[in-house]
């Protein structure tokens, strides 16, 4: 229908996007110079897009994203704890790090599930608000003690990774994103059914507490493959979703594949737009994101109470 | 258990210490509608998710052959379907998609029909009154069971907050369904309703008082003594 339509004209869009990108270097040899971090870029806004809708659909929440209940702030303290105990050890499998990032996004996922659900709307934001402010300070609290990684861990919380991609550093990120989007797909049906509440969801058929594990554990792998290739960024998790369901409705069929196409769409465009601008001195994909999107954030909100 | 498409024998229901359900058997064979009733509190929403698998419990309980409390969802869903008394839905679905998050859309579209929504199916929930959007989401528990022979339908107050004439058509619509082979169990305030069915179960405080008939169950002195003495001048 014509959501595939729109779906077909942003990929177009995100792609060109890209191409443009290429045009501004010195010629054709910056194109293997950045490809890696345009691969970089559209695989984490995949993962930020679609991991937004299913954390969205889980907690049947319209605010619950990645970036604000605390789940991308333990990725990045995943990696902090792993570089601040084992600064050189880190760097010797391809894996460490997005094992790390694995690993801190499941342990606050985990806390924000026991604690922020089941209640009030604003007890899930509350409580990943408390997570995100404990991670944010524990990653720094390890930056400043840790003198080789302070710089890195510092750019991971602006979300200014992308700058140091290279193919060697990205390509497992780059699979794990395209994983968790691929295997969160099948998720669509289950998600819709929850949002009837539990027992209708049983009722319908749908395994709940399995069908909540798969979703909470993706979207778990998602935030931590983006983290290990972008760092911090807010907003694509809450933005791509809503203008999903505002552009196709809210079945859950269309909202997840449309938020990973918008979410590639709009990180690359943030980091083209970024480094296009100010070439001498790139400004990051989060802070394009955050300066972009907050308004639009907040024009999305005062037209939910209207 | 022979033809008995719903079999509970001395279910129980115990939710943070109290007990709310406390040995309940009852039983809906094919082709019967068994409206519960009984005063606020007495247990009927609780009996009816027992009924339907979605609380842990005690006691024997079979339905359409299988336990629901242990089934997986998948088997459990082509047995026997529920609907809430007030169904939610987090975000704003057009009418018509809720049959195709069933899975299918023709016969939610049927049972729209037979439900007088038909001329809502494109439009959003939030566009919907209450009683609409209820009457919604029992198309979709009418038409979870793709045939109602051999299913079992649990209904909680369907036709609450409906206008006349809607509560009219889900009555109707719960009468087909038993008469075309389903066992269909309702909660109900409704009595007038409750003496259209089959068979009628009285609760008081989780407590079995009467079963059978409407007839002989729903007399003046049981209904005094479930509801209160001023109860029984209610019809």
């Amino acid at each position: 229908m014509a959501g595939c339509v729109l779906l077909a004209g942003l990929v177009v869009l995100a792609l060109s996007v890209g191409t443009q990108g290429f045009g501004w270097g010195d010629g054709g040899s910056l194109l293997l110079l950045r490809s890696p971090r345009v691969l970089a870029a559209l695989a984490a806004g995949l993962a930020l897009g679609i991991g937004g809708a299913a954390q969205q659909g889980v907690f049947r929440n319209p605010l619950a994203d990645p970036g604000l209940t605390g789940v991308f702030g333990g990725a990045l303290f995943g990696i902090a704890v792993l570089l601040g105990l084992f600064p050189e050890a880190a760097w010797q499998r391809a894996w460490f790090i997005p094992a790390a990032a694995f690993g801190g996004a499941l342990g606050t996922s985990a806390l924000l599930t026991l604690i922020g659900s089941g209640g009030s709307s604003s007890r899930l934001l509350l409580t990943g608000l408390g997570l995100n402010a404990f991670t944010s300070a524990g990653t720094l609290v390890i930056a400043s003690r840790s003198g080789e990684s302070r710089e890195l861990l510092t750019n991971g919380a602006y979300g200014d990774w992308l700058g140091m991609a290279t193919l060697e550093l990205t390509w497992l990120p780059v699979v794990l994103c395209l994983l968790a989007a691929l295997l969160l797909l099948p998720l669509a049906r289950s998600l819709d059914l929850l949002s009837f509440g539990e027992d209708a969801a049983r009722g319908f058929g749908c395994e709940v507490g399995s069908a909540r594990r798969k979703a909470v554990l993706l979207t778990a792998l998602a935030a931590a493959a983006a983290t290990c290739l972008v760092g911090q960024v807010a907003f694509i998790g809450l933005l791509a979703p809503h203008l999903a369901r505002a552009m196709v409705g809210p079945r859950h069929a269309y909202v997840l594949p449309l938020s990973a196409l918008l979410g590639a769409g709009l990180l690359l465009g943030a980091d083209t737009i970024g480094r296009g601008l100010w070439p001498q001195a790139p400004l990051s994909a989060a802070a394009v994101t955050a300066i972009l999107g907050a308004p639009l954030f907040i024009w999305i909100a005062r037209g939910r109470h209207e | 258990m022979s033809d008995a498409m719903i079999h509970a024998l001395g279910l129980g229901v115990e939710i943070g210490g109290r007990r709310i359900i406390d040995g309940v058997s009852l039983s809906a064979a094919r082709g019967e509608s068994v409206a519960i009733v009984g005063p606020n509190g007495a247990g009927k929403t609780t009996l009816l998710r027992a009924l339907a698998g979605l609380l842990p419990s005690e006691g024997e309980l079979d339905v359409g052959g299988y336990d629901p409390r242990i089934i997986d969802a998948v088997t459990c869903a082509q047995t026997r379907a529920y609907c809430a008394q007030k169904p939610l839905s987090a975000w704003d679905y057009r009418v018509r998609d809720l049959g195709d998050i069933l899975g299918d859309p023709l016969g939610y579209a049927d049972w729209l029909a037979k439900l007088r929504l038909g001329e809502f199916s494109g439009h959003r929930l939030s566009e919907l009154s209450g009683g609409e959007q209820k009457g919604a989401h029992l198309a979709m528990a009418f038409a979870a069971l793709a045939e109602p022979f051999g299913g079992a339908l649990l209904l909680d107050e369907p036709a609450a907050s409906l206008d006349l004439s809607r509560q009219e058509a889900v009555a109707q619509a719960v009468f087909a369904f038993a008469q075309a082979g389903g066992a269909c169990v309702v909660a109900t305030h409704d009595l007038s309703f409750a003496r259209r069915c089959d068979r009628v179960v009285v609760l008081s405080e989780g407590r079995l008082v009467a079963a059978g008939e409407p007839a002989s169950t729903l007399t003046p002195a049981i209904i005094s003594g479930a509801w209160g003495a001023s109860a029984s001048s209610v019809r």
